[in-house]
């Protein structure tokens, strides 16, 4: 599985990251890292919690991080997400944060399997 | 109009009024003023004719003493040896012979009783003896009348002559008799040449001194003969005041009449006598010059008036005029207002039932889908259906409220730099789907157009060609064609504005003439079947027009039913300063083909104003042979321009054609005003390099050949920024780790060196606990636990260290404008939205840093904001 066909299945733009950074090594790097990033165990437990703002926060995160790596799926379902976090919380949130949840999960499904693979070579 | 009626009568009975009371007063003034100068002349009258009696009676006096005087010297130079005391011969012989060389005709003694002794001449006898008798008594002189043996009449004159008489009587005075004539020679009364005359009559009205003329005695007779009877005055009454004023010694004098002339008499007393001097003026003469006087101050008056009453008459005229026009003009305004009421009431049931109906599919579309809920289809059926009604409905609202806002003159004009190019670009790209969805044909052609940047109100200029635009669209059946046009031609305004003429024609359904005159006006749709399934609220070309005025221009329309309709909209913008680029390309040779010949030669201006010669061909065959021609001569085009709607042999056909011929070296490019993405991959693979979507401005052609200007190589590859940054530190606030290494991987790239806060709290301790000006600048992250990014940012600012005002960069993955703005309220130096873009942030860096650009310039003092 090439990074190109992973960004595919994640539902990403690679060559607009790759215009940013200009290097696969970088891309591979930081797609790899997007695994450790604590942001969604932040925003299920905020949710969990009912902490909206720490939540809005964890999704904001996320919507950054996706922004900078061009993850466009999860970056679309987590901006909604912060959006109706942005006030506190409104019935939209609920809703929105499954989506933002199935998109993660797609998503480090996808990297951890590309992962594998890297490894495997 | 009973009003009307009423000021029509009020007016014309004032005219007739004042016209009456003009009359009247210049009659009463001519009156009045003709009586004033016959008082006047009859005063005057008075005066002379007074002076003429007392000149006459100074005359009377100087003789009557000269020859009494006379008779004293005869009685002074009695030589002494006469003996005076007593009535000698020799005496009698000197005074008889005296008398006689003084020319009396006689002379006597005078006696106590009256009696006369005569010295010599002939018997005299008094006809008036008791004044005279008793003023020679009292020693005084006198004249009087006395009668000759022939009864012939006399003047007798006496002085006090004290002799004694042989014969004892006493003689008291010394009487002389003169004739008559004498005194009327000497006065010269009755002169025929002058045209007063005198006479000289006694208290009992006979004559002394008769005028030349009379035959009577008696004045008086002559009076009652002769006499007239003037302003109620008859002979009689004229007799008594003359005796009563004669009898008081007064001066008399009276207006008579005479063989039907009015004369002024006058009589005054004499002196030395019991005679009355009375002077006759004939007023004849006078007269005429009063009446003529009076005749030229009529006719002046008469004159006067005239003009007065025609000037009264011309006033009134004018002010019946603006009356009746001030009324027609309230009617009108009257019958407007009235109209305006009812086609707003008419509008309001109108646009009641047009917000019904998208409203009503709006509720009934909830309500299905609140029942079928769980199924998915039938809801977005409806949730679909629900957003075309509501799109309707906003749109009706839209203009319902720019109608209102124009109405209240609420609607102002934000005039600002205006790209037409880009004004147009988005106009066609707005209008394309409703194009192709009717599969209607649309061109849009641009002449001459060599200023595309303006100055006038964007939005109200889109708004202007987009209302005709989406008219013609649904005025137009399907499968019809809608042109737009842009044309610039020099302003009347002068050097600094250009105009253009804007087109819009379509050959839908056309209006009704009656129709035409009337669609600018506000709450008008034409009321016809054809048009009652269409949409809109019959506002738009209201507000258009309103537009069009406010911006100076002005709007027409042309159209016939079923020919279809042509919107004219003519524009003076100001010339925006020329910003543009200096565009030139290369010296080439270029072929534009399309079927429109004018627009193939602005084309071909336009491409010739930036370098290049350009042929153009009007159908795909004609441009093959003319390819072929160039291609023999070993000078092909450079770049081919080839219109997609052709007739015959289209553009893809076309282009696919002269690709078998040419091979793939010459650049052929697709022009259309379609969006051409659809025919992109099939226009690709007939052999077409590019596309350029009209409308065809010079910088559409600039910009859109540069790239073929260039070597193959060097077509424009992703910019490889390459700025040094190297030194410069920068602190990083970002909670997230991925982020910082992707930041720091980025920037490090740049030559800058990056600490890392994870939260705003670390990054204030960080900056705090650093050197003066070891930090160049942050980027900061908003969203942060601990303390975010505004905080840190009042933090810095509020510190008191002299790179407290280091540039502070907001990195967020927000792009909000009131997220921007409360960056700036932080005090922020600009704004960096996510993801890290490279040539973003060098790009801000570089202003940081150097001041904007890359060159490097040291950081001014000017604040620099970017937002």
């Amino acid at each position: 599985m090439t990074l190109q066909e992973c960004y595919n299945a994640i539902g990403g733009n690679y060559a607009e990251v790759f215009a940013r950074l200009h290097s696969e090594r970088l891309v591979r790097k930081f797609v790899l890292k997007f695994l450790d990033d604590k942001s969604y165990e932040l925003l299920c437990v905020s949710m969990a919690e009912k902490d909206y703002d720490e939540a809005f926060r964890a999704a904001h995160t996320i919507k950054g991080v996706c922004q900078n790596l061009g993850f466009d799926r999860l970056l679309e379902s987590s901006s909604k997400l912060s959006d109706a976090l942005r006030h506190g919380w409104t019935p939209e949130a609920d809703v929105l944060v499954e989506q933002v949840k199935e998109d993660y999960c797609v998503t480090t499904a996808a990297i951890r399997e590309y992962e594998k693979e890297c490894e495997e070579h | 109009m009973q009003k009307r009626n009423k000021t029509m009568r009020y007016l014309t009975l004032s005219l007739i009024g004042v016209s009456i009371s003009c009359v009247c007063v210049f009659c009463f003034l001519v009156k009045y003023m003709n009586r004033q100068s016959e008082n006047t002349i009859n005063q005057l009258g008075n005066v002379y004719m007074a002076s003429i009696n007392e000149r006459i009676s100074k005359h009377f006096e100087t003789m009557i003493d000269l020859r009494l005087t006379q008779l004293e010297t005869l009685v002074e130079t009695i030589p002494s040896n006469t003996n005076s005391d007593s009535d000698s011969k020799e005496l009698r012989e000197w005074l008889e012979y005296s008398a006689k060389a003084r020319g009396f005709e006689s002379l006597a003694y005078y006696f106590e009783d009256g009696s006369f002794e005569m010295l010599y001449g002939e018997q005299v006898r008094s006809l008036n003896p008791e004044p005279f008798q008793e003023a020679m008594q009292n020693g005084e002189r006198k004249v009087s009348v006395g009668v000759g043996e022939q009864e012939e009449k006399v003047a007798v004159m006496g002085i006090p002559f004290d002799v004694e008489m042989q014969d004892g009587r006493d003689c008291i005075a010394l009487v002389g008799k003169l004739p008559i004539e004498y005194l009327s020679s000497t006065l010269s009364l009755g002169d025929r040449d002058t045209m007063v005359y005198s006479f000289v009559i006694r208290k009992d009205g006979s004559f002394v001194v008769s005028s030349y003329d009379s035959v009577r005695d008696n004045y008086f007779d002559r009076i009652r003969a002769l006499y007239e009877e003037v302003d109620g005055k008859g002979a009689e009454q004229l007799i008594v005041e003359l005796q009563e004023a004669m009898e008081s010694n007064k001066d008399y004098a009276s207006m008579v009449q005479l063989y039907g002339e009015r004369r002024q008499l006058y009589c005054s007393k004499m002196p030395m006598s019991e005679w009355y001097l009375v002077t006759v003026m004939p007023y004849g003469t006078l007269n005429r010059t009063i009446e003529d006087m009076g005749g030229r101050s009529l006719k002046v008056f008469v004159v006067s008036c005239a003009v007065i009453l025609l000037v009264l008459l011309f006033v009134f005229q004018r002010y019946f005029k603006l009356n009746r026009d001030q009324m027609l003009e309230l009617e009108r305004a009257r019958q407007q207002a009235e109209e305006a009421n009812r086609s707003k009431g008419e509008f309001l049931s109108n646009m009641s039932h047009d917000i019904r109906t998208p409203m009503n599919a709006i509720v009934g579309m909830n309500a299905i889908a609140m029942a079928n809920i769980n199924d998915t289809k039938r809801v977005q059926d409806c949730l679909k259906k629900i957003g075309l009604s509501s799109r309707h409905l906003l749109g009706l609202i839209n203009d319902v409220l720019d109608m209102s806002k124009i109405e209240s003159g609420k609607m102002t004009l934000n005039v600002e730099l205006v790209s037409l190019r880009e004004a147009m670009d988005s106009i066609v790209s707005i209008i394309q789907p409703q194009v192709k969805e009717k599969q209607q044909k649309f061109n849009v052609f641009i002449y001459d157009i060599f200023s595309e940047n303006v100055r006038c109100d964007s939005v109200r200029l889109n708004q202007v060609l987009l209302n005709l635009l989406s008219n013609a669209v649904k005025f137009t059946p399907e499968g019809g064609s809608i042109e737009v046009s842009l044309h610039e031609v020099e302003s009347p305004k002068g050097e600094g504005f250009v105009r253009i003429l804007m087109r819009v024609k379509d050959d839908g359904i056309g209006m009704s003439e009656e129709f035409q005159a009337r669609i600018f006006d506000s709450f008008s749709r034409e009321d016809s079947k054809r048009v009652q399934k269409t949409e809109g609220t019959g506002l738009g070309m209201a507000i258009t027009k309103y537009i069009v005025d406010a911006m100076g221009g002005e709007i027409e329309v042309k159209s016939a039913h079923g020919e279809g309709t042509e919107f004219c909209v003519t524009l003076d913008f100001e010339r925006a300063e020329e910003m543009e680029d200096d565009m030139v390309l290369p010296d080439f040779t270029m072929l534009v083909v399309d079927d429109d010949q004018q627009l193939c030669e602005s084309t071909v201006a336009s491409l010739k104003s930036i370098g290049v010669r350009t042929e153009w061909a009007l159908d795909g065959e004609t441009a093959i042979q003319m390819v072929n021609e160039h291609h023999k001569n070993h000078s092909d085009y450079h770049v081919i321009l080839l219109d997609w709607k052709l007739p015959g042999m289209d553009g893809i056909r076309t282009a696919r054609e002269l690709r078998r011929q040419l091979g793939n070296d010459v650049p052929i490019l697709l022009i259309s005003a379609y969006d051409c993405s659809e025919i992109e991959a099939e226009a690709r693979a007939a052999g077409i390099s590019g596309f350029l979507s009209k409308p065809l401005f010079r910088s559409t052609l600039y910009y859109g050949l540069k790239p073929y200007s260039e070597p193959a190589s060097e077509l424009p590859q992703p910019e490889k920024v390459e700025v040094d940054f190297s030194g410069r530190r920068i602190l990083l606030a970002e909670d997230n780790e991925l982020n910082w290494e992707i930041a720091n991987e980025l920037l490090q790239d740049l030559g800058l060196k990056l600490d890392w806060a994870e939260n705003g709290q670390i990054c204030v301790d960080m900056f705090s606990q650093s050197e003066v000006g070891f930090y160049d600048a942050v980027l900061m992250d908003i969203r942060m636990p601990v303390m975010n990014g505004y905080e840190a940012t009042d933090v810095i600012r509020g510190m008191d260290r002299p790179d407290a005002s280091l540039p502070i960069i907001a990195m967020t993955a927000d792009a909000f404008s009131e997220d921007i703005q409360r960056c700036m309220e932080h005090g922020m130096n600009a704004h960096m939205s996510k993801p890290i873009d490279m040539k973003e942030i060098t790009r801000i860096l570089s202003k940081c840093f150097f001041g904007g650009g890359q060159e490097s310039r040291p950081i001014d003092s000017v604040e620099w904001r970017e937002v």
